[in-house]
């Protein structure tokens, strides 16, 4: 039972991404709306809803302790292949508040012809735990004004293989 | 003077890519095109992720399903946020109905934001084929699309083929000289152990646009012809200018070859 939990819980932040019934927009493109079954209560946000920004609002590119080599680095050290024919992109978008903590985490997934695919969870399920442990990211504009702001790492598949992280 | 009021019309439309000229489709008689195009001028002032403007080129869209410019617009928000899938539908959408006006921003956009070498390859040598003119630059300005061409190809392992690419196109005497062009040029002949060749593009880029990059690669070069103390001098300026800021940047992506603060301070430390 321990080991289905995480199934479960990746089920739902890729169910969400798809849902039929939430309106066409909502305040911005790739708005997260929280959800407290999935994102639990421990992440907050420091300003309103209305206030969260895009990590390249400020210019700055993506903000990270050691830069995005870092972000590989972890991945590298961290995300076992899996043997699979499966290839295509996983996106992960989640939100990293004004004191760097990082949650509401979806995925989107697609085929290598940008088709909606799903992945094995062994994959997605790697991804997005790797993802919600990193731990440097930085406040944005800087830690004098630091605001919320959506974050995303685009994962490249080929056959299971972890090639390429984006932006 | 219909000749004149024409060009007025074109050119005005080629210049303000933000934004079509809608009295051009009225004044060519495509009256639909010209409904949808004011309808999509009703998303000026707003931000291109909000609901209002996105909301404004639904409602061009209704009006000319064809209207390309309405889809392309829709779909930037889409892939700054990485949605990959509601990207390329709409560009999908965009290049169906005005190919040889949409496929340079898909094409570039698929090397920039998902590195899809060969989609990106595919898009762009089509446009090549259906063009009689220079097929441009990447929308950021950054790139003329064959070199970004050139670099798609070094990263599917065809490394001598995009050296052919870049040099043929930093040769071209009516070329303006991108503002990246001579550092990937230098890296690709670094790479496949042409280092003379390699001094040569890094002296063009340290003139051009002087990069911490192309010290920490001309280090790279010093390291191979068995030169250490020209190694640990380049990278040292490497790292001043690291920390200055002249660095390889771009907002929304990292690029290729772009060279971090750790790796640059790993090579320092390793020669202490």
């Amino acid at each position: 039972m321990k080991q289905v939990w995480p199934l479960v819980f990746l089920c739902l932040i890729v169910g969400c991404a798809t849902e039929k019934d939430k309106p066409k927009y909502l305040r911005w493109v790739g708005d997260i709306e929280a959800d407290a079954e999935i994102d639990g209560d421990a992440f907050q946000l420091c300003y309103s809803e209305a206030r969260v920004k895009q990590y390249f609002n400020f210019s700055q590119g993506l903000q990270y302790e050691g830069e995005k080599s870092a972000i590989d680095e972890v991945f590298r050290q961290n995300y076992q292949a899996v043997e699979l024919p499966q290839s295509g992109w996983i996106r992960i978008r989640f939100i990293v508040n004004c004191k760097g903590e990082s949650g509401r985490f979806r995925l989107t997934t697609s085929n290598t012809e940008y088709q909606a695919q799903d992945f094995d969870p062994k994959i997605t399920g790697q991804l997005l735990s790797i993802t919600q442990s990193l731990e440097g990211w930085k406040p944005l504009p800087d830690t004098e004004d630091p605001r919320d702001y959506y974050q995303y790492l685009t994962f490249k598949i080929e056959n299971g293989t972890l090639k390429e992280i984006l932006p | 003077m219909r000749l004149f009021i024409l060009l007025l019309l074109l050119g005005s439309t080629v210049f303000l890519s933000a934004q079509p000229n809608c009295e051009a489709y009225k004044y060519f008689g495509d009256e639909l095109k010209y409904k949808a195009c004011k309808a999509a001028e009703k998303r000026a002032g707003y931000y291109q992720f909000s609901r209002r403007y996105q909301e404004a080129l639904d409602e061009a869209i209704a009006i000319d399903s064809t209207f390309a410019f309405a889809y392309r617009a829709k779909s930037t928000a889409y892939l700054k946020s990485g949605d990959f899938l509601e990207w390329k539908y709409l560009m999908d959408k965009a290049v169906k109905f005005d190919p040889t006006a949409q496929l340079d921003y898909r094409g570039w956009c698929r090397y920039q934001f998902f590195r899809d070498y060969q989609g990106a390859i595919d898009d762009i040598e089509l446009l090549d084929s259906l063009v009689a003119y220079d097929i441009g630059h990447s929308v950021n300005g950054d790139y003329h699309l064959h070199i970004a061409r050139a670099l798609c190809y070094k990263a599917l392992g065809e490394k001598e083929r995009a050296i052919e690419i870049i040099e043929g196109q930093v040769q071209d005497s009516t070329y303006f000289v991108g503002i990246y062009d001579f550092l990937h040029l230098g890296v690709l002949y670094l790479e496949t152990e042409q280092y003379e060749e390699a001094m040569v593009a890094f002296a063009r880029q340290e003139k051009e646009n002087d990069l911490a990059e192309l010290h920490y690669y001309r280090a790279l070069v010093h390291k191979a012809t068995g030169a250490p103390e020209a190694y640990q001098e380049e990278l040292r300026i490497a790292k001043h200018l690291y920390l200055e800021d002249r660095k390889m940047f771009d907002p929304y992506v990292e690029q290729m070859d772009k060279v971090y603060l750790s790796t640059i301070e790993k090579a320092l430390a390793a020669e202490r």
